[in-house]
């Protein structure tokens, strides 16, 4: 590599569905995994007195920076082997609250996981690179860096924005990037390197929002998805099973949830498309359905749903049909239920991709509209959905002006469109020409945390 | 994934026997040796069909004698203000580390800003519409981001616009400079260099006297010329299709009435009654065929003033198809017009123009086309036809008179000797009722074309006269034909 030189710096992306790690200079993370942890509360188990039972990996009784009096010690599992297993009064917890952190312990411990039992390597010696939301606010960060210092003693930090490590690994300094994430939906302008955040725009329909409309569907239809701890297939004989319903009467509600959208999102990944035109009840009634086989043997059969679900993106009036997922929305976005009143006025003020994009655009200086008009980026785990591209490309040459040309410019590789972020994170690492814009540690002593706003822009 | 997905089995039964044919195709791709799997694969996995380098020759590197090892070494960079030092793999040459600094730190490069004093602010930067704060804010930024404007607008606390941050970054800069430099800019000599007694050295300070020449000086940022143009590019980019498809309706629209308004007053303009008409249906022709164009104009006039109408039809369709070529051939052109002028000729008198053309001494086609030698040529051409056309009437009316139905009225003669113009020719000719004996039939047929040009009906007519009447005439016509040519030549 010519323009490259590596330090051996740690990228690491924590964004609001999965958590993705790796060294950079290498062309996909190594360490992926769920960024939601299961906690079991130790208030009702322990006594007060006994803090030796909380020592070993993924305890997080030291740094009680954030945890309120009441919440006490807890046991964190992180990761997917620790998720995977059905543990009784687990609950299935996320650090995110309305798109930023809003528990740090949970991150710390996300972090820890990542870097001591994924990566396996001490964080005292390697520089670490963190992708932050494209709009962080200026206390984010300095917990982050505080974190980062205070615990993990990392020797230099750096703290980018998706949108530029988006916009970087596909290549270019100036974009518009669309980032169709799990739990957010973000569009933000990157102009030479930096985004713009005056016209940043986001949207709380996403991935998660996705997989909820499609399990309220398939509820609607009356298809119970049983999560895979929740049934035993025994053999009667050779090749046929049959299904005996085990029951955990200590499962928590949250857990059970969590099993079953892993399963709707692979469906959901499977079976939609992305459909050409605006979704119509009509036009899709005849639609042959598609075959999908649950774990537990069922075969269900997915028909018009594999374009609607899609089409929410586009097209955020088509929410009332998912009536409860709109619940599932509110209780994970904003952490509350508003009143039955107010749902049809917030998901219709949710806009689709298209206008977002264009809202964007039109926040930007006038000069450079149509530079971003013409490199439209996608990333994210939703953007690998199929014909998204062509739906997005198509939607955008209607509504934009005939003096602009409109390209929307993805990888074909859905492992990099999903990455995208993390690869920007691996390039922007390994340059020589960014070593010197490394957050040290003896800036951070000199100047304190808040110095990284002039450092990391 | 979905269990079947994972096992790769067919969602719906198929038979098993297509898998066996996929494995004996993949025996004879092995790779050959001396060069890896992937970068084989590189070349698409066949062999090329010319071996472009000898295999065994790539594997191979030159001896060197020096010991070369790889070690993972820290380093400073020069770049950094700190003292962080990271580790990356250097090649070490015989156990001597290299020296020198990091290779990537002349990368570092950034924008020079102007940096001012407070005195310095209150003597020549002090605007009202900012205040100190806003401006400091706005020279740290464009130092921070190394004037990249539309990012300090955007990182800007206060909302101001791209152009008035520019204006005013680059004013004071101006401003600056220009004060610094002031005692220079009046001496303008290397001297002042010395009188300048500034505590503050700039390293920028460009040469005596040119201060005037430095950009911000030469060409001052135009805040009001900014705004205009990025208002109209505004207003360009947020048209939404809708609006655009109206305007270009418009515009067609717009189009179509000026063509017809064209139209209307191109018909207006040839004052002959006979061939308004025709020269009306040109006109429309030539205006629908091409975009309004001021040449139409010209030509229309041009065309107007030829001499007679048959030609001024003739030329204005002729230059009516001319103008759909966008490029021709003066000859061509020329061609065309000859064809078009004799068009109302018929062959023999074709033959007889281009007799008189060679007894006198002109080519056919002239030697050097340009466009005064082409004029002079259809000119000449024209003439002669006339010419031989007069003749023949001339002719005509002679037999007429000569022949034994001379009681016609001498009004004929008379009357054929004062107007040589057809349409009068024709009306004296329906008084005769004498020639309705001899060629009513072919008179009858000739009144209702009234309306058409002289040439070729008189030449058919000559002809269809001299069919019947020939024996009568046999003794004269020769001799007409001779007197005839004999005038021609004594022109």
């Amino acid at each position: 590599m010519y323009g490259g030189d590596e330090v051996s710096a740690i990228v690491i992306d924590l964004g609001s569905h999965t958590c993705k790690a790796g060294y950079a200079g290498e062309d996909a993370p190594k360490a992926v995994f769920p960024s939601v942890v299961g906690s079991i509360d130790q208030m009702d188990v322990d006594d007060s007195g006994n803090a030796e039972r909380n020592s070993g990996s993924g305890v997080d009784s030291k740094n009680n920076i954030d945890s309120n009096k009441g919440k006490g010690k807890r046991k964190l599992y992180v990761g997917t082997q620790s998720l995977g297993y059905r543990r009784d009064h687990m609950e299935v917890l996320s650090p995110f609250k309305d798109g930023i952190v809003a528990d740090w312990d949970i991150v710390d411990s996300i972090w820890d996981h990542a870097l001591r039992e994924c990566l396996l390597v001490d964080p005292k010696e390697h520089p670490m690179l963190l992708a932050e939301p494209s709009s962080n606010t200026q206390q984010q960060r300095e917990r982050a860096a505080e974190l980062m210092f205070e615990k993990y003693k990392v020797p230099a930090l750096f703290l980018a924005k998706n949108a530029v490590l988006t916009s970087f690994a596909l290549g270019r300094a100036t974009s518009l990037v669309v980032d169709c994430g799990g739990g957010s939906t973000t569009v933000a302008p990157v102009h030479d390197g930096y985004v713009l955040q005056k016209a940043v725009v986001t949207s709380p329909i996403g991935g998660e929002f996705l997989t909820n409309c499609l399990m309220k569907s398939l509820e609607g239809k009356g298809i119970t998805i049983r999560p895979r701890y929740s049934f035993k297939r025994k053999e009667n004989r050779p090749g046929e099973f049959q299904i005996v319903d085990l029951d955990f009467p200590n499962t928590t509600e949250s857990y059970k949830l969590f099993s079953q959208r892993l399963i709707a999102s692979d469906i959901k990944e499977c079976v939609s498309r992305a459909p050409d035109t605006p979704y119509d009840e009509s036009a899709y009634s005849n639609i042959p359905m598609t075959p999908y086989e649950l774990p537990d043997g069922q075969t269900i059969e997915i028909g018009a749903d594999r374009f609607k679900i899609p089409d929410v993106l586009f097209n955020p009036s088509l929410v009332q049909f998912f009536r409860g997922a709109l619940i599932l929305l509110f209780l994970n976005f904003y952490q509350t239920i508003p009143g039955m009143e107010n749902y049809v006025d917030i998901a219709s003020s949710c806009r689709g991709l298209p206008q977002m994009v264009i809202e964007s655009i039109n926040r930007c200086d006038v000069d450079i509209r149509r530079e971003l008009f013409s490199s439209i980026l996608l990333a994210g785990g939703t953007a690998s959905m199929q014909q998204l591209k062509e739906r997005l490309e198509k939607d955008l040459l209607e509504e934009s002006p005939q003096a602009a040309r409109v390209k929307v410019v993805a990888s074909g590789n859905a492992t990099e469109r999903r990455f995208s972020v993390w690869i920007g994170g691996s390039i922007l690492a390994s340059l020589g020409s960014f070593q010197q814009m490394w957050f040290s540690k003896s800036e951070y002593e000199e100047h304190g945390a808040s110095y990284i706003q002039r450092k990391c822009p | 994934m979905d269990a079947k997905d994972i096992l790769g089995l067919p969602k719906t039964q198929l038979p098993l026997t297509q898998d066996k044919k996929s494995r004996p195709q993949k025996e004879p791709q092995r790779k050959p040796d001396g060069i890896s799997r992937e970068v084989y694969a590189l070349t698409g996995g066949l062999a090329p069909l010319m071996p472009s380098i000898d295999v065994s020759q790539l594997k191979k590197r030159p001896p060197s004698d020096e010991k070369i090892t790889w070690q993972w070494l820290p380093f400073t960079n020069s770049a950094r203000k700190d003292d962080l030092q990271l580790y990356h793999w250097v090649r070490v040459v015989n156990g001597i580390p290299p020296t020198g600094d990091y290779s990537f730190a002349k990368y570092n490069k950034s924008v020079d800003v102007v940096k001012y004093t407070n005195e310095e602010y209150e003597k020549y930067l002090t605007d009202p519409t900012w205040t100190k704060e806003e401006t400091d804010q706005l020279f740290d930024l464009c130092g921070r981001f190394d004037l990249r404007f539309i990012i300090i607008a955007d990182r800007f606390p206060s909302s101001r616009s791209v152009e008035e941050l520019k204006d005013r970054y680059y004013s004071g800069t101006m401003h600056e400079l220009i004060s610094r430099n002031y005692l220079i800019v009046l001496d303008g000599y290397d001297n002042s260099y010395l009188v300048v007694s500034r505590a503050i050295m700039i390293a920028r300070a460009p040469s005596p006297g040119d201060v005037s020449g430095h950009p911000l000086v030469k060409e001052p940022y135009n805040v009001s010329q900014e705004k205009e143009r990025k208002r109209a590019l505004s207003m360009v980019l947020s048209q939404t299709k809708q609006q655009e498809r109206k305007d270009a309706e418009v515009l067609a629209e717009a189009k179509r009435i000026a063509e017809s308004r064209m139209a209307a007053r191109a018909a207006e303009e040839p004052e002959l009654p006979v061939t308004s008409h025709a020269g009306s249906e040109s006109a429309d022709r030539a205006v629908l065929g091409d975009t309004v164009s001021p040449s139409l104009n010209v030509q229309l006039p041009a065309a107007v003033v030829a001499p007679s109408t048959s030609i001024m039809a003739d030329s204005a369709s002729t230059l009516a198809s001319l103008r759909m070529l966008k490029v021709y051939l003066r000859t061509y052109a020329l061609e065309q017009m000859v064809q078009a002028a004799s068009s109302s000729a018929g062959l023999r008198t074709i033959k007889r123009v281009e007799q008189t053309l060679q007894d006198l001494g002109v080519n056919l086609k002239p030697k050097v086309p340009t466009k005064a030698v082409c004029a002079e040529h259809l000119e000449l051409r024209k003439e002669i036809l006339t010419l031989l056309n007069l003749q023949k009437q001339v002719m005509n009316t002679q037999d007429t008179l000569l022949s034994p139905m001379e009681s016609s009225n001498s009004n004929a003669s008379l009357s054929l000797s004062n107007n040589p113009f057809f349409p009068l020719y024709y009306r004296d000719l329906k008084d005769f009722g004498q020639r309705s004996q001899r060629g009513g039939d072919q008179d009858r047929t000739f009144v209702p074309d009234s309306v058409s040009f002289g040439g070729d009906r008189v030449g058919k007519r000559d002809q269809k006269r001299k069919g019947p009447g020939r024996l009568s005439e046999a003794p004269s016509s020769p001799a007409h034909k001779r007197p005839r040519k004999m005038k021609a030549s004594d022109l």
